[in-house]
């Protein structure tokens, strides 16, 4: 069955599913390293087939050392993980892996590299791989490199190379690491469309990043991660919906729109020179600003503060984030 | 296992969104029904050539690769510089045995450049392919993708293995052939005399060439199985090449000291030459048997430790 | 989801087990599992039995088979006397390949590295081939039975039946003899004679000797030293049968392109001299004592080339060899050895765990299996 599919389906679409329930489960998943250092510390963690998963989180959180168990690269000291459901020997061939950034051999050509990996999947097929192999290049733009050797690849080239390995069958799962590290804005734009397009064929994404931008435009929902412990998890809407949007008003007569505001209902008012903020809970901005004015309040400016994932995460953990890696 | 899952998800996350409500989801859900046989079809999914594909690639990538190609071309030379030479200085009468013999004989040039490049430098060339196979995969990189594929672990090892051993056998007929060509070209052919005294056709002598061809790989597979288990240990690829010939030196070192002479046929190298066997009368089964039990020996315990280890090891390179 | 740990090193481990226990274990469980299959007998029936059979059969019957000799005698480090020398037989392990076919037909290869030297005896032929010399020698035994001529011919190694005779020449009143019927030797069951000398000052603690149990063929010599559980030296076969040799053992025709060379009496001019150097000295050699604890006594001289007594049981009886060789071999020996002195003059001693050497000043060189005291003793014997 998966054979047949396999064969016939495109290369970067999406297998048939192998099981309906969740695309990655992990349970009480823990990682101490010889050092005793926790890199993983009882993690549960469950990623909904079909979406796009940011897994958030500062350099050294624990994010790699997660993937890599789930990958069977590294056995976990407790806890379990499965990936579609599946013993992972069955698992792994539907899934797509980037691994903190991509090894290829230098010294062979981009096309022969990924004939080398495809060989070493024992589902996939010999006859079909240059197929295969050709498409994936072209996916991620590669086809005029491809008959480059690996060590004149530019950064973004290798990058995206190891997108292509990824891609390299029908896959039910992509696991990306940090898949725009290294790239420029252009690449970076290229790799966010990709990863949209993959998830638009219905396969789950599970992308890493310590970059909250990033996974704020990517992702259906989110984990965030720090010093190996799962922080919040969630939708992108209800780890956001946690926190009020704000309205906020520029004005002189500060002590006034704080009364008007306060008058309409809204709550946490907060007053500071020039300047007043409230939860705006259900109310339509512009009615607020229609009552502001019709108070007599010299309205300067208004604006609706939506909270991001950035305020989530200095929220919950009360620590600024790693913006720039 | 599903249900299980799903009660985990909302459990934990009691107020997300639910899965089915994901444009994506949605849209492949009504095709989930008719695949729900695929879990137990994956198995079907393995190839039965799949083995055989990945060691292709391991070849190809071994016998591609400059480095490994200049060691087999700088063990070619090393025959026709003997067998030049030889034929250039061997006329005084003083010189005996081999040499002696190399020069009545064009088959002895084999056994000659055999004897002298088994101590050390086929060794070395065997351990460079067998000594980078996982730690060289381990340091670049690559390892990780390979076993992401999945490549399997001890179907990996296995494919690495087989990949020296195709290599040592590689080392070998590459001697054997250059110095029977230089043999041919600069000395006379035919009967050849053995050290027991005994003259045996050419013929014989070709047979006894292949035997001792066959020792002498399998002597060096025995080589790269202890490089493959140091290879698993390291990441660095030129640390398990020079553990590996450290190792051999130490043991011709160790053979050489007479009170350590209880050990000695216990050692590796002290095996090495032991193809000496098929130029006697009769040919001494005998010391050709316990040579490749020796060998056989050190395969099965240099790959059961690197099995040992490497299907356990934590990759995180 | 993955076998444990334990589970895994359990494999190499199993291995290690498996790959020891066919190293080492196996004449153990031979031992273990073996009950007697031979009848018990007496020395004496035994040495009967092996003299009637030897009788009967005129000699040893057809067999092929190899002989390794040991020699762990304590001696200091030996100069690189190389592989063919027969002093490289004092220390170390050595083997011989024996092909037997009737009194007529024998033949000796000494298999060294890329390395053969045979001794091919077939009816009145006899070669000694050397690969490393290209040279093949014909000798000419006047007047002398082959066999007779074979020990000294090949100086390299004695066979068991050579060090068993030697060994039962000295049995008498001064030994305790004992028999055990569940030895192995070369995967045979064997009688195993014990000879252990009465005598406090032998430096020997027990010689044994095993016994085919079929063919009274004298399988093993062992000589164990005192306070040492591991034979000082030994003679045997590991590996044997019983069955004719092939013919072509037996034919030897020089090869295109050896040098050929004949000689009468020995082998080669060197070994000719050596023999007739090794016969002067017979004249100047006195024996103190006797049985086990005879002490030879000789010029020094005279003896420093070969470095041989016949007085010293159980040692390498090995006349002959490089003189250069045994030259260096002396020097260096000499350098390891103590002075002492007593009654009897003053010189220098090396003691082995079998053999204890004395170079006196007045240049006499006393050699024995005796302890110091005894030797000294000796010297004080004019």
């Amino acid at each position: 069955m998966t054979t047949v599919a396999q064969e016939a389906g495109a290369p970067t679409g999406a297998a048939p599913p192998s099981d309906p329930g969740a695309a990655i489960v992990t349970s009480g998943l823990t990682k101490r390293f010889r050092g005793g250092q926790t890199a993983v510390d009882a993690l549960d963690l469950t990623v909904p087939r079909g979406s796009v998963y940011g897994f958030l989180g500062p350099n050294g959180s624990g994010k790699t050392t997660t993937i890599r168990m789930l990958l069977g690269l590294i056995t976990p000291t407790g806890g379990t993980c499965s990936l579609l459901g599946l013993p992972l020997a069955l698992a792994l061939p539907r899934v797509g892996a980037l691994v903190e950034g991509p090894a290829f051999y230098p010294y062979l050509t981009g096309e022969a590299n990924l004939r080398r990996f495809d060989a070493a999947d024992p589902t996939a097929s010999g006859a079909t791989v240059r197929r295969r192999v050709g498409e994936a290049l072209e996916r991620v733009g590669l086809t005029a490199a491809a008959g480059k050797r690996y060590r004149n690849y530019s950064l973004g080239m290798r990058q995206r190379l190891a997108i292509a390995a990824a891609l390299l069958g029908p896959r039910e799962l992509l696991i990306l690491d940090e898949p725009t590290n290294g790239l420029d804005p252009q690449g970076t734009r290229e790799v966010r469309a990709l990863v949209k397009e993959i998830a638009a064929g219905g396969t789950t994404v599970f992308v890493s990043s310590h970059l909250l931008a990033e996974v704020e435009q990517m992702c259906t929902h989110a984990a965030i991660m720090r010093t190996g412990r799962l922080v919040a998890d969630g939708t992108i809407a209800s780890l956001s919906g946690g926190l009020a949007t704000r309205v906020s008003v520029e004005t002189p007569d500060a002590a006034d729109a704080a009364r008007v505001l306060a008058a309409l209902g809204l709550a946490d008012v907060r007053s500071a020179a020039g300047a007043v903020t409230a939860e705006l809970g259900g109310h339509a901005p512009e009615r607020v600003n229609a009552a502001l004015v019709g108070e007599g309040v010299a309205v300067r400016g208004l604006a609706v503060v939506r909270p991001s994932l950035e305020d989530v995460f200095v929220g919950l953990t009360g620590e600024g984030f790693d913006v720039d890696g | 296992m599903s249900t299980a899952d799903t009660g985990t998800r909302t459990r934990r996350t009691p107020g997300l969104v639910p899965v089915t409500e994901t444009l994506s989801t949605v849209e492949r859900r009504p095709e989930e029904p008719s695949d729900r046989p695929a879990p137990l079809a994956p198995q079907a999914g393995r190839r039965a050539g799949a083995f055989w594909r990945l060691l292709v690639s391991e070849l190809s990538l071994t016998f591609h690769r400059p480095r490994n190609l200049a060691m087999l071309a700088a063990l070619a030379t090393v025959p026709v510089i003997m067998g030049v030479s030889l034929r250039l200085f061997a006329g005084d009468d003083q010189v005996g045995g081999m040499i002696a013999a190399v020069a009545g004989n064009s088959l002895m040039l084999t056994f000659l450049a055999l004897s002298a490049l088994v101590l050390l430098m086929m060794p070395i060339a065997v351990s460079v392919v067998a000594g980078d196979a996982l730690a060289g995969e381990a340091g670049g990189g690559t390892l990780r993708y390979l076993l992401a594929a999945p490549a399997g672990r001890t179907r990996l090892l296995a494919v690495k293995y087989l990949n020296a051993v195709v290599y040592a056998y590689a080392v070998t007929a590459v001697v054997a052939l250059s110095a029977l060509v230089t043999g041919l070209v600069l000395f006379p052919a035919g009967d050849v005399v053995l050290l027991s005294g005994t003259t045996v056709t050419m013929t014989d002598g070709l047979l006894r060439i292949a035997l001792t061809v066959g020792y002498v790989g399998f002597a060096l597979s025995a080589v790269a199985a202890v490089a493959l288990a140091i290879s698993a240990f390291t990441e660095v690829p030129i640390g398990a090449i020079a553990g590996t010939v450290v190792l051999i030196i130490a043991c011709q070192v160790l053979r050489a000291i007479p009170a350590l002479e209880a050990i000695a046929p216990y050692l590796l190298p002290t095996r090495f030459t032991g193809f000496d066997a098929v130029l006697r009368s009769p040919i001494d089964t005998g010391a050709l048997t316990e040579g490749l039990l020796t060998f056989g020996a050190y395969i099965v315990m240099s790959l059961s430790i690197a099995w040992a280890h490497f299907t356990g090891k934590d990759v995180t390179s | 989801m993955r076998r444990g740990t334990y589970v895994r090193w359990g494999v190499p481990i199993a291995a290690a087990a498996v790959i020891g226990a066919a190293i080492g274990a196996g004449p153990v469980i031979a031992a273990v599992s073996g009950d007697p299959v031979l009848p018990e007998r007496s020395a004496q029936q035994l040495l009967a039995d092996a003299a009637a059979a030897a009788e009967k059969s005129e000699g040893m019957p057809p067999m092929s088979g190899t002989v390794q000799q040991t020699a762990s005698l304590g001696l200091p480090a030996l100069p690189d006397t190389g592989d063919g020398s027969p002093l490289s037989l004092l220390s170390g392990s050595h083997e011989v390949k024996l092909w037997y076919g009737d009194e007529d037909k024998m033949r000796l290869a000494l298999p060294t590295q890329f390395n053969e030297t045979n001794v091919i005896v077939n009816g009145d032929q006899v070669w000694y081939w050397d690969s490393d010399s290209n040279t093949a020698t014909r000798v000419k035994l006047q007047g002398e039975h082959p066999r007779e001529g074979l020990p000294t011919a090949a100086p390299t190694v004695m066979t068991p039946d050579q060090a068993a005779q030697r060994l039962l020449e000295q049995v008498d009143e001064s030994t305790t003899i004992s028999v055990s019927n569940t030895a192995e030797v070369a995967g045979r069951p064997a009688y195993q004679l014990t000879l252990t000398p009465k005598d406090p000052a032998s430096l020997v603690q027990e010689v044994r000797l095993a016994i085919d149990g079929e063919h009274y063929v004298p399988l093993r010599v062992q000589v164990f030293a005192k306070g040492s559980a591991e034979p000082a030296f030994q003679v045997g076969f590991t590996q044997l049968t019983f069955t004719p040799p092939a013919e072509e053992n037996f034919a030897f025709t020089p090869p295109a392109g050896a040098k050929v060379e004949e000689k009468t009496f020995g082998p080669s001019d060197a070994r000719q001299e050596h023999a007739e150097e090794a016969r002067r000295t017979a004249g100047d050699l006195k024996v103190r004592g006797e049985g086990w604890t005879a002490v030879a006594v000789l010029p020094a001289d005279a003896a420093m080339p070969q470095g041989d007594t016949d007085g010293a049981p159980g040692a390498p009886g090995a006349p002959g060899g490089e003189g250069a060789d045994a030259r260096a071999l002396f020097d260096n020996v000499l350098k390891t050895a103590t002075p002492v002195s007593g009654t009897w003059g003053s010189g220098k001693m090396i003691r082995t765990k079998l053999v204890t050497v004395l170079l006196t000043d007045d240049g006499r060189l006393l050699v024995g299996a005796v302890t110091p005291e005894e030797i000294m003793k000796a010297a004080g014997v004019r």
